[in-house]
């Protein structure tokens, strides 16, 4: 099967090889009907490719091609910034041969400021697709790329994925430009480095690596740039796909990756010495290195008093407990201890378990696969449906089951509690959902002690998992005290002098510190 | 070598759990009945001393393991055969833990399940553990270990209106002797026990804290263990712990309206785990060293089938196991513990005095003759 798999992504490759390939259109031809033949052939049957001549000049001895895409360019600003000055300016003029215009084009007469030259087909026409307009002048072997981008997508708005009650409301959105200067934005510093690079044979997505210069460890910036250019894909939809090509351990639960739609989110960590990747069209940006106790950190914490913040991060901890170990719990009581439980509240349990036909582990795996059925439908359906669905869940699920004798009480408040928890912390909300199954089954078998088997290899499991070299149990496992200030513990922020050691930063103190060796750098 | 390495913390959390684990369930100097902390305290002492000289091997011999001094001082043949036995003591150690937790599982929590299934299973959580490398070992014990104390602390908590201070009285009833038995007893498990170690210790980071890291550590166990044992005592009284199985567990049961055996299981999970990692890997380590292989993790599947297999095999039940472990495991241990040690570090005083003298001779003159 192995083989076959791998036979399929071979063929895959072969055929990108080829689009590459022929990707290479050769150079540009000194003919203006020669460009308009290969362009139209190049863009057959794409009825959003529009091919303007402009005949200027006396007796129309000047032809200039404008090649782009409808709908991707803002056709005002190619009126006003080039069709317009050429017509203007070239209008009466003889025709001093093909180079000469390029240069009096680019020097005195595009407006744009976002101009560079395409020397050959190839570079015309990734102009063109990316959406930039390009100029083709008759007797010229270069072309001129204009950028003329028209804005797309939606605007900057609070990112539903993640909401916060202080800070910003701002989220990232699917333009990568857009993205990024919301990251300029907010630090102001050209220490910070956006690289651009393009993945995706087919799909030539534009990706971009941020960090901080002077503050980012370069060795993982080079590990970034390694990982990110080993992929070997013909389509990058999503940060995503990205995010599952360099993971560390691409098999594992739980991620070693972070995501984030919030821009005050990636500007901490960037602070933090953590690199980002924007992947163009998608409002998520990655972080790394991302360890675990990342996933119970949040925005809120550093912005609130720092003993709320303390209790928050405690009570996210238990939430991830509860809702991973809760069930399993349960029926490891009911079925193996019965002496730990309280003698009046195992009167409760016995009361309540009565007329039940089904085993405490059974009655748990049906009432969980209803609430993640009931959870998936919940993201699928279109929003105005949602209602119905919460009133069905809830009948269902609280009353119905009960009464029907298919589930007890007892197990109904257990499941809830769960379901409530499990969307505390959302990072680990997929790999808590799938060890809840693997934790029921071993309390099933062993009742405590399966659990704690589970949970040892899942915690050899967690100790053995590195993020871009980083240990991901950390500052627990390895304990690097510096860094438990920030961990089950908030320290307010004027006591958070430095940064996780355990990234290894060029630039460990943050605040008086380190600006100063920034301005001596900037004098130099 | 590897370069696998671990901090000075995790080290001391690694012998902790090594020494206090089997002490969650078993006392090992209870020979010297309500006496047994006086015999506690002397084998402490000379715990530690022991700890100081393994921990002087190692340092005389640094970067190198039990295997490799042996070789190393008694010559190739000879070393060879030493090795085999010792790596054969660690398993016999490991399959002893096995059927203990087994035992304590299968008597107090799980009464139909057969030990084998109990014990395989663990067996292949710790396969992974000690095949996930020293370093990960480490990182475990920084999430757990410390679960150890605070289960100690819970209970007495718990039980700090059940005493009776005169269970101590009468001090000294039969004289020295069963005190001084007892405390050899309780040297040799689980203080001896710790010779395994010689095969952690070269992975340590900063060797100049060793002694320090492994002293502390044992000092602490031994308090430790101490103290649980005064708490039983109290809690109990003499009659009580002279005729109780597992101790600890007993006295958990007298807490009132709560019933904390699990805990005591995860106690023994945590404890036993370490103690049989601990000696899976330095029996596979050890494996590998001497037949020059690489790798010690491809030892360790075949040696942790085998703990487990001689741990059902060798002992018909309970009480045949208890009454081997108290009467002869003690003197079983004494070559390993004492003897061998012992000459290891003769020898390597020895050898440190010799060649050391001519190399900073050496060096002395090379210097001079730069200089000039």
């Amino acid at each position: 099967m192995f083989g076959r798999i791998r036979n399929k992504s071979k063929s895959g490759r072969n055929n990108s090889e080829e689009i590459v390939q022929t990707g290479s259109y050769g150079p540009i031809p000194p003919s203006a009907d020669a460009v308009k033949a290969s362009l139209n052939e190049i863009f057959s049957n794409c009825c959003d490719f529009i091919l303007r001549e402009i005949a200027c000049g006396k007796n129309g001895a000047i032809r200039i091609l404008v090649a782009y895409i409808d709908g991707f360019v803002s056709k005002n600003e190619l009126n006003q910034d080039v069709v317009r000055p050429i017509l203007d300016f070239l209008a009466n003029e003889e025709s001093p041969g093909g180079s000469s215009i390029y240069n009096r084009l680019t020097d005195c007469i595009v407006v744009n400021n976002d101009i560079h030259e395409a020397a050959d087909m190839h570079q015309a026409v990734d102009g063109i697709i990316s959406g930039e307009a390009v100029l083709f002048i008759d007797g010229e072997t270069r072309a001129l790329v204009v950028g003329v981008k028209a804005p797309q997508g939606r605007q900057v708005q609070e990112p539903d994925t993640e909401t916060s009650i202080r800070g910003a409301r701002e989220g990232f959105v699917e333009n990568l430009l857009t993205n990024t200067a919301l990251i300029r934005k907010r630090i102001k510093n050209p220490n910070l480095k956006l690289e651009m690079m393009h993945l995706g044979d087919r799909t030539k997505t534009n990706v971009c690596i941020c960090y901080i210069k002077g503050l980012a460890n370069e060795a993982i910036v080079r590990e970034v740039r390694e990982r990110l250019k080993k992929i070997k894909t013909d389509a990058v939809l999503d940060s995503g796909i990205i995010e599952q090509y360099i993971s560390d351990n691409r098999l594992s639960l739980f991620p070693t990756v972070g995501s984030s739609e919030k821009c005050d989110k990636l500007a901490g960590k960037l602070l933090e010495g953590r690199v980002a990747i924007f992947c163009d069209g998608s409002p998520h940006v990655l972080t790394v290195p991302y360890l675990f106790v990342e996933s119970i950190q949040a925005t809120d914490d550093y912005f609130d008093h720092a003993f709320f913040a303390t209790f928050m991060r405690l009570l996210r901890v238990i939430a991830l407990t509860t809702s991973t170990l809760l069930p399993a719990m349960y029926v490891a009581l009911v079925v193996y201890h019965h002496t730990v439980i309280p003698f009046k509240l195992l009167l409760t349990l016995a009361a309540s378990q009565q007329g039940i036909p089904f085993s405490p582990f059974v009655e748990a795996m049906l009432m969980i696969v209803a609430f993640e059925l009931l959870r998936e439908a919940g993201v699928r359906m279109p929003k105005p449906i949602g209602q119905a669905l919460s009133i069905v869940g809830a009948i269902v699920l609280g009353e119905a089951s009960v009464a029907a004798g298919i589930a007890s009480n007892l197990m109904v408040i257990v499941v809830a509690i769960t379901a409530v928890c499990s969307f505390i912390v959302p990072p680990l909300l997929r790999a808590s959902m799938l060890l809840r199954f693997m934790f029921l089954i071993a309390a099933n078998f062993l009742g405590i002690l399966g659990i704690a088997f589970v949970a040892v290899a899942v915690f050899v499991h967690l100790c053995k998992m590195r993020s871009f070299g980083v240990p991901y149990m950390a500052p627990f496992a390895p304990l690097t005290v510096n860094d438990l200030k920030d961990a089950f513990i908030v320290v307010p922020i004027w006591a958070m002098i430095t940064r996780p050691k355990i990234l290894r930063q060029q630039e460990n103190v943050r605040g008086a510190k380190g600006s100063q060796r920034q301005e001596v750098n900037i004098q130099q | 070598m590897e370069k696998t390495q671990i901090s000075g913390i995790q080290l001391y959390l690694i012998l902790l759990g090594f020494l206090f684990g089997s002490s969650v369930i078993l006392t090992p100097a209870l020979g010297a009945g309500r006496d047994a902390w006086l015999a506690m305290i002397l084998a402490g002492v000379a715990g530690i001393l022991l700890m100081w000289v393994y921990t002087t091997i190692a340092l005389l011999n640094p970067s190198k393991t039990l295997v490799e001094i042996l070789r190393d001082k008694l010559g190739k043949v000879i070393g060879t055969i030493l090795s085999v036995l010792y790596i054969w003591y660690f398993v016999h150690l490991a399959a002893l833990v096995f059927r203990n937790f087994g035992e304590f599982i299968c008597t107090t929590t799980l009464p139909e399940t057969p030990v084998a299934v109990v014990m395989g299973l663990f067996a292949l959580v710790l396969l992974y553990v000690v095949n996930s490398g020293i370093e990960v070992l480490g990182r475990l014990s920084e999430l757990f270990v410390l679960i150890l104390p605070t289960v100690v602390l819970i209970i007495s908590i718990a039980l700090i209106t059940e005493h009776d201070f005169t269970a101590f009285l009468p001090v000294l009833e039969d004289g020295m002797a069963p005190v001084i038995q007892a405390a050899f007893v309780n040297l040799t498990f689980p203080f001896g026990e710790a010779v395994a170690f010689l095969m952690v210790f070269p992975h340590l980071n900063r060797m100049d804290n060793l002694k320090k890291v492994v002293i502390s550590s044992t000092a602490t166990s031994s308090a430790l263990a101490i103290f649980v044992f005064a708490r039983d005592l109290i809690a109990l009284g003499s009659d009580l712990i002279a005729r109780a199985t597992f101790i600890p567990h007993l006295t958990s049961l007298l807490i009132p309206e709560f019933n904390v055996v699990p805990l005591v299981d995860i106690n023994l999970l945590v404890g036993g785990g370490v103690k049989i990692s601990v000696c899976i890997y330095a029996a596979a380590k050890g494996l590998s060293q001497v037949t020059g292989t690489h790798d010690y993790r491809s030892f360790s599947r075949a040696v942790i089938t085998f703990c487990v297999v001689l741990s059902v095999w060798v002992y018909e039940n309970l009480i045949e196991m208890f009454a081997w472990a108290e009467k002869l495991w003690p003197y079983y241990s004494i070559p390993f513990q004492f003897v061998i040690p012992l000459l290891l570090l003769l020898l390597s005083l020895r050898g440190k005095n010799k060649p050391s003298q001519p190399n900073t001779e050496n060096t002395e003159t090379e210097s001079c003759t730069s200089d000039a």
